[in-house]
């Protein structure tokens, strides 16, 4: 077991380095001057760009920024932002929690609503209400997230807050700050979930589908136990098992799937600040956020292959 | 006046896109308390569907003739109340493959108490274990932590859990070595006669049924052809459906069933193959433990042995899959090449033949294109369509060309086992290593089967190793037999010096394994020679 557990960690690191590696040539290569950008509308002389330059390190060969971007990013500091100018890992640190209470919210709710319809669907095969809300959920999935969220604001009106995080004349204490949240949470959250339960409820269905021509499902049933009996006692449990590894995954896709609801809504997350630092480009905050965005995916999958393990007892063995 | 168990005129029909398909066709059978009905069939011949139909398992797309009494109660006017009430606490079921009829996540323990809790039933698991000789702590283990064999005496022991008055054991031994398959075979025995249970016994092989029921009904398309007391259906069958299926499994040291004529062996043709001190360890495990093995041109070798006795392993070492710890393996007395051209070389001469033809071939490609695939990959020069049409006319596929574009799906199971000699005959070897080549397929299947390979050995002078477990197979088309256990060769010799007198212990327990039935007189194997 601590030998897997080694191996697994061992591999997800190396998936890190190479995330690093990969981040910091991936934005060198797109268009854009950051010392063009960063002096725009201003007028400068050659010499101020030249030392701006030298000041940023964008003056030295690639090979030797990358080597000091690594022993940097080793010692955990990830260089300073151009456009706030202050320290990466500090953004990040601030961005963090509203992008995970935003897509924590709405993933779990997205996979209970998911997976409660994928087993209702799989039970009542080819009945009617399978049929609506597969294609429902298939219809908001093909939906444009910016596009549905742009849509579901503008029909409930002025009935929920359309952008930001809470409103400045809010009163501090901790009951009205919460509630003001939750009022801006609700559209992001609703179009998140909207677009995105769709694949737990059809990964549901399709296992549950699968298990349910299983032999021990009609040992079960001979045994006398009731329908529902059957279904919650034995092929639920068993069906849930791989949908377990994609809701894992999908958790640390979640996080890098919230940028364009968070642009939409302006929600101060990782999302929002991914999006403002692509105008720049803002270099090192660009190589943090998609340091953090690829290292969500990577600490999940880990996670998810330690949790199959405890969950299925056949994997445990081999 | 009525049974534990009365059939009355039982039709069932299934629904399908091609309209309705009846499985069953006007069966009557009925079954007293302390007794075994036996139910014998290919597949697909209506028996498992006659067990379902006792407890009302079938799918939705069955519709149900006739009745069912089980203690004179009609199961088709049972309320679902009523019947979750009679499931398993009047009838158990003992399903087909306990590999799959467990649930996999699930302890064992609990899988056997859960209709007692349902049942409000008071009872041990422990103690149901003991009656199927498992120790107590096998409760705590999940179904992959189990041997065949004890998965099956799990799924016995679960069945018996609401002391049931009828147990219906659907194939209760079909995956099972010999050895397992007497020890479980024996545990039935003994619970019908010390519990005075009513027994409903399906199987395809005949043997098995011979040697625990008391009568015996024989299925075909549906229909009920033979039925009688169990000794006489097997001594004098009338019916020519169940002489097939009384020949496709052999009694050991009957000449009837012995295809193979002294005339036709050639002990002293070249040795083709030849494995000299053969060990192969994994990790501390020794799977094959210095194995001495000759196969002759134009001889069929049949490995025998329970499984875990490292005969595939051996096989593995002697197709160049497997790497020996020790020993060597030649063939034309050279040694095996180690490089991959070499070895790919060697495999043209010696071709694989496995046990499932379902899962050997690929479910998306052609006739055509499962045959051509050897020669491609050998690179073989000349007319592909014409050496593939020849392939598959050796292995009986005749008109050759018809068989090309068809799926395996289309092709029923003795057809495909054909398709994968077909496959291996085309590169022309000079031996066919055969895993369990008819294991799989049905009775009046096997025969055909055996008879090609016999004709292969006689016509293209094809040397043949077969591994199987079943004695009956060997005694039918193998020359010499070669007995594993442990790893090792513990007996080797001709076929009548083996089988009829052996000399290892082992191959005595083996021997005395196979049911037994009345049709021939046997000599004693438990006295020493």
């Amino acid at each position: 077991m601590i030998r897997h557990l080694a191996g697994k960690v061992g591999g997800a690191l190396v998936s890190l380095l190479f995330v690093v590696a990969l981040g910091f040539l991936l934005f060198r290569v797109i268009p854009g001057d950051p010392v063009v950008a960063m002096t725009r509308g201003r007028p400068v002389t050659g010499d101020q760009l030249a030392e701006l330059r030298a000041r940023l390190g964008v003056d030295k060969p690639l090979t030797e920024q990358f080597v000091d971007y690594l022993a940097a990013a080793v010692r955990g500091d990830f260089g300073t932002s151009y456009v706030y100018s202050r320290p990466v890992l500090e953004l990040i640190g601030e961005r963090l929690w509203p992008t995970v209470l935003l897509t924590g919210t709405s993933t779990v709710l997205a996979v209970v609503i998911g997976l409660w319809l994928g087993i209702r669907g799989a039970w009542r095969r080819g009945s009617r209400s399978d049929r609506i809300s597969t294609g429902l959920a298939l219809a908001q999935w093909a939906m444009p997230t910016f596009w549905l969220g742009m849509l579901l604001s503008l029909a409930t009106g002025d009935l929920f807050p359309s952008g930001g995080m809470r409103y400045p004349d809010t009163p501090p204490d901790f009951l009205s700050q919460s509630l003001d949240v939750a009022h801006h949470m609700v559209l992001p959250c609703l179009t998140m979930i909207a677009v995105v339960y769709a694949q737990y409820l059809l990964v549901m269905r399709s296992s549950l589908l699968e298990e349910m021509h299983a032999d021990y499902l009609t040992t079960a049933r001979a045994k006398g136990l009731r329908d529902d009996l059957v279904r919650r006692r034995h092929a639920v449990p068993n069906a849930l098992l791989p949908t377990v590894t994609l809701v894992f995954l999908h958790l640390g896709l979640v996080v890098s799937g919230a940028i364009t609801v968070e642009t939409v809504f302006s929600w101060p997350g990782l999302g929002l600040l991914t999006y403002e630092a692509l105008t720049g480009p803002d270099l090192p905050l660009l190589q943090g956020t998609f340091v953090v965005l690829a290292g969500a995916v990577i600490t999940m999958n880990v996670f998810a292959d330690l949790l199959y393990r405890v969950l299925d007892p056949r994997v445990r063995a081999s | 006046m009525s049974g534990l168990l009365e059939l009355r005129d039982l039709s069932v029909h299934y629904r399908s896109a091609r309209g309705e398909v009846t499985a069953v066709r006007s069966v009557s059978l009925g079954l007293e308390s302390g007794q075994t009905l036996g139910l014998a069939g290919e597949s697909g011949c209506g028996k498992s569907t006659v067990a379902m139909s006792v407890l009302r398992l079938l799918p939705r797309t069955a519709r149900v003739e006739g009745q069912v009494l089980l203690d004179g109660e009609d199961v088709q006017g049972m309320t679902w109340g009523r019947l979750r009430a009679v499931r398993w606490a009047a009838a158990s079921v003992v399903f087909q493959g306990a590999m799959h009829a467990l649930n996999p996540v699930h302890r064992v323990g609990e899988q056997i108490a859960e209709p007692m809790r349902l049942h409000g039933v008071s009872g041990s698991v422990s103690a149901l274990l003991d009656q199927v000789e498992l120790p107590a702590r096998a409760a705590r283990a999940y179904p992959h932590e189990l041997s065949g064999g004890q998965k099956q005496r799990v799924m016995i022991a679960m069945a018996l859990a609401c002391e049931p008055r009828l147990v219906i054991a659907d194939e209760p031994t079909t995956a099972l070595d010999v050895v397992v398959q007497a020890q479980v075979l024996a545990v039935l025995k003994r619970l019908v006669t010390e519990r005075g249970i009513g027994l409903v016994m399906i199987s395809h092989d005949l043997s098995v049924l011979a040697s625990t029921c008391d009568r015996l009904a024989v299925m075909r398309h549906g229909q009920v052809v033979e039925e009688g007391p169990a000794r006489q259906v097997i001594a004098s069958p009338t019916h020519p459906h169940t002489q097939a299926l009384a020949a496709a499994f052999p009694t050991v040291g009957d000449p009837a069933s012995r295809h193979v004529t002294p005339s036709e062996v050639a002990p002293d043709g070249p040795v083709l193959l030849r494995a000299e001190g053969v060990r192969v360890d994994f990790g501390a495990t020794r799977a094959v433990a210095g194995v001495d093995l000759e196969v002759r041109q134009g001889e069929i070798v049949a490995l025998v042995g329970q499984s875990g006795s490292g005969k595939t392993t051996l096989a593995r070492t002697l197709l160049g899959l497997q790497k020996p710890t020790a020993g060597r393996v030649l063939f034309e007395g050279r040694e095996l090449p180690r490089s991959a051209s070499g070895l790919r070389a060697y495999r043209r001469q010696v071709q694989l033949v496995l046990q499932d033809p379902t899962s050997a071939l690929n479910p998306r490609h052609s006739v055509y294109e499962a045959v051509a695939e050897g020669l491609r990959i050998h690179r073989v020069q000349g007319d592909e369509a014409a050496r593939v049409a020849e392939a598959l006319s050796q292995a009986e596929l005749r008109p050759p060309e018809l068989f090309f574009p068809s799926l395996p799906h289309e092709l029923s199971g003795g057809q495909r086992q054909r398709v994968v000699i077909a496959g291996a005959l085309a590169l022309g070897p000079r031996l066919l290593v055969a895993d369990e080549p008819v294991a799989s397929l049905d009775a009046s299947v096997r025969g055909e089967i055996l008879a090609l390979l016999l004709r292969l050995r006689r016509e293209l002078d094809l040397a043949a190793l077969v591994i199987t477990h079943d004695l009956g197979l060997a005694w039918t088309i193998a020359d010499r037999v070669a007995v594993m256990y442990r790893g090792e060769l513990v007996e080797q010799g001709t076929v009548e010096q083996v089988l009829l007198s052996p000399r290892h212990d082992y191959t005595r327990t083996l021997l005395a394994a196979v049911p037994h039935d009345q049709r021939s007189t046997r000599p004693n194997w438990t006295s020493s020679p």
